[in-house]
């Protein structure tokens, strides 16, 4: 379960107080807005990356235990951007492995990369197992890098336009498996989109531009639809 | 009318660039070529020739070792530097550690801590030895590996591959060797090679602090090729057979290095490693502080020691300090220092000027040659290629005029500028140019007004680079000039190899400044060009 409490976006000139958030197992929170009012900064901020050209102050608690002042490593959450960034010196099956968890289950090579193509088996993409990230199709990459996500057993997964490179087909099928996956593995996500038509009906929505401030002004508009 | 002159431009300009790009490997081929009275019983004396193993042992020992230590230093101090505030500090650190010549580092640290130096503590350091030459090789390469590492960190998503690393529960230091370290290896295969060919054949810092007995290997080829004692013909041509083998094999030793490295790095991504063999990292944040110091000692040692500075009295020393070795000197060093500036900066400005014409052809025919064809200059050995040079030179009754020897010098300034403008170059965005033509400029005008200017800053760098690769040049100023034209490099090279340790110092000092002035001038002309893209920029 992942909770974010008095959390505040502050750069020169506005800010922006987030209402209290509440995130169950396999929930989906999609965060909206216009471009530049720190969507991304606000992802960014959650996964442990701090930015330099705003202040964010706030707690995340996932299960309970406080991980606002963890390094990066040390909080467990995913991220899945639009470019997945999957590392080109290893092939899509070794990618996986540098992600599974460093623990007795897979301490050998030949163990973690025999539950690396588990994995892809499962999603059916066993016959990308060998190949190189350069010789894969956005949608393959999209997919992969999810996979590399979950494999890395997170307690939290952040999507930064994750489908935002793909046609509009490819869109919507990786877009419906990947929620499928976050559903199905209960981990609790958020993702930033520009597109409407990305959000699944059953997720819920913070509209960014709803809470901003300019500073010594009035509040531009009033609060709603807080989740 | 106008399109055959147009062809004709293009078809000459290609001929040009072809030409110099292709003088290292003339010079390879004509030096290899057998004269008429060699044969291979000659192979015999050469191989029995009393401690070759041992020189040929040390000369390739040297050219890989430092090399390899000089990835990994560099690596360490890029991963801390970069994506770091102080990033641009780092970028200005690296220029005028670039543009202290090889020669006045390794003589630099023997002024500083060989057996009576400035510390008066003997710090083990020989006077001649393979570890002050491997020292100085590294201090010198690097900051050039940085500038490689630097420009090829551009390109990468660097950023995103640690972000996800970090992300996937890796500290910093492990994403660094596991998924940085490989990629940056296979992009710096060139840089690697450049700097093992320089090694394996450099002679001025070997002649005066590589060790004695037995020399570098590159040395004694050297003494054989300038000698007329009877069969030293034939030991240099051997000797020459056996240097690109030595090259062959240092390929042979890096692509090994690179496999091996590329395995261990793979295996630890798949073992989900917690090796701990990157907390070293850290310490190397000091590493260019440390140099700039050092470079910084260097130089006023030299400075002191010209000045006659004596460190044995008791009163004063600045009291002591004097004029009169460079009043006594002037007469002897301002001929060389004038053929040092003036073929530096025909060299330099002809070099820049080629490597620029080299990208615009390419550009237009929108294929770009492989990088290893145009820097053939910096990665064969070089005294192997101005063997054959020399040879041609004799056979074309070339005269000892400055000329030859700026022509001498070309092949590696343009390897140089191109080395540091192709990044910039391609980095420039068409539209710029689509932009003025839709104003009416011509195809030229266009090139010179947006392309040109946009690139100014990175060429006066690159001009700063030529023209100090020019000063430092001794091999084939020698060679191609046979002693007769001489320049800073070829004095202080005569000089060194004597006993005079303040006209030694001065030299030095005049060697070391002149790039450095080249740099400072490069740097200031280049701030009042904004907005343009510069050689660090890219």
């Amino acid at each position: 379960m992942l909770k974010l409490i008095d959390c505040q976006i502050d750069a020169t000139g506005w800010e922006i107080k987030i209402p209290d958030i509440q995130l169950g197992k396999g929930e989906l929170l999609v965060i909206t807005g216009p471009s530049g009012i720190g969507k991304s900064t606000l992802l960014h901020w959650l996964l442990g990356n701090i930015p330099r050209h705003v202040n964010i102050s706030g707690k995340i608690l996932i299960d309970d235990i406080d991980v606002s002042q963890q390094a990066i490593e040390r909080r467990h959450i995913g991220l899945l951007m639009q470019d997945v960034y999957l590392f080109p010196h290893l092939s899509v099956q070794d990618n996986i492995c540098f992600a599974l968890p460093k623990d007795t289950h897979f301490s050998s090579k030949k163990q973690r990369r025999i539950e690396a193509m588990r994995m892809l088996e499962q999603i059916n993409l066993a016959h990308l197992g060998e190949r190189y990230p350069q010789n894969l199709s956005g949608g393959e990459r999209s997919r992969v890098g999810l996979v590399r996500a979950l494999a890395n057993k997170p307690k939290v997964m952040l999507l930064d336009e994750p489908f935002a490179a793909l046609d509009p087909t490819n869109r919507e099928q990786v877009g419906r498996w990947a929620f499928q996956q976050l559903a199905q593995q209960h981990i609790p996500s958020i993702m930033v989109t520009h597109d409407k038509n990305d959000i699944p009906e059953s997720a819920k929505q913070l509209n960014l531009a709803d809470f901003f401030l300019q500073k010594d002004q009035h509040q531009i508009s009033l609060d709603r639809n807080n989740p | 009318m106008a399109a055959t002159i147009r062809r004709l431009g293009l078809a000459s300009g290609w001929l040009l660039v072809s030409l110099i790009s292709l003088l290292p490997s003339l010079g390879i081929v004509v030096g290899l070529w057998p004269p008429e009275q060699i044969t291979f019983a000659d192979i015999r004396p050469f191989l029995a020739y009393q401690g070759l193993s041992t020189s040929v042992f040390m000369t390739l020992f040297s050219a890989i070792f430092s090399t390899l230590i000089s990835l990994y230093i560099a690596f360490m101090v890029y991963s801390q530097y970069h994506l770091s505030r102080r990033l641009q500090s780092f970028e200005k650190y690296l220029a005028p550690l670039l543009s202290l010549p090889h020669l006045a580092v390794a003589l630099g640290l023997v002024f500083l801590f060989s057996n009576g130096s400035l510390f008066f503590v003997d710090s083990g350091l020989p006077r001649k030895g393979l570890s002050t030459l491997i020292i100085a090789i590294v201090i010198k390469e690097v900051p050039f590996f940085l500038l490689i590492f630097s420009a090829i960190g551009r390109q990468l998503p660097i950023k995103y591959w640690l972000l996800q690393g970090k992300a996937l529960g890796y500290q910093d230091y492990r994403c660094w060797w596991f998924l940085v370290f490989p990629p940056l290896l296979k992009q710096s295969r060139l840089a690697l090679l450049a700097a093992t060919a320089y090694t394996l054949s450099v002679v001025d810092i070997s002649f005066l602090v590589g060790p004695n007995i037995p020399e570098l290997f590159a040395v004694s080829m050297y003494r054989w090729q300038t000698s007329f004692g009877i069969g030293d013909q034939a030991l240099a041509f051997w000797a020459n057979v056996l240097l690109l083998g030595l090259l062959v094999l240092s390929i042979v030793a890096l692509y090994a290095h690179e496999k091996l490295l590329f395995i261990a790095c793979k295996n630890w991504a798949v073992l989900g490693s917690t090796i701990r063999l990157g907390i070293i990292n850290r310490l190397f944040v000091a590493w260019l502080p440390m140099t700039g110091v050092l470079t910084l000692l260097m130089v006023m040692v030299f400075a002191l020691w010209s000045f006659g500075a004596n460190w044995q009295t008791d009163g004063n020393l600045l009291a002591s300090l004097h004029t009169r070795l460079w009043q006594d000197e002037w007469l002897f060093f301002s001929l060389p220092l004038q053929n040092s500036v003036l073929i530096g900066l025909v060299a330099g400005l002809l070099g820049v000027a080629c490597a620029l014409l080299a990208l615009e052809l390419q550009r237009r025919r929108g294929v770009y040659l492989p990088d290893y064809y145009w820097l053939l200059a910096i990665l064969l050995p070089q005294l192997s290629m101005v063997l054959g040079w020399q040879v041609s030179h004799i056979w074309l009754e070339g005269s000892y005029h400055s000329a030859w020897i700026i022509l001498s010098h070309l092949p590696f300034t343009f390897a140089y500028a191109y080395l540091v403008l192709k990044g910039p170059f391609q980095s420039i965005e068409p539209r710029y140019e689509l932009l003025a033509a839709s104003f009416g400029y011509s195809y030229w005008q266009c090139w010179y007004k947006v392309r040109f200017r946009l690139l100014l800053p990175a060429v006066l760098s690159a001009f700063a680079i030529t023209f100090s690769v020019s000063v430092a040049q001794y091999i084939p100023t020698l060679m191609i000039g046979a002693g007769r034209v001489t320049t800073i490099t070829t004095e202080a090279v005569a000089i060194g190899t004597g006993s005079q340790q303040d006209v030694m110092a001065l030299y030095i000092l005049l060697q070391s400044v002149l790039p450095f002035v080249a740099f400072l001038m490069a740097a200031l002309l280049a701030q009042r060009f904004r907005g343009s893209v510069d050689v660090k920029a890219h």
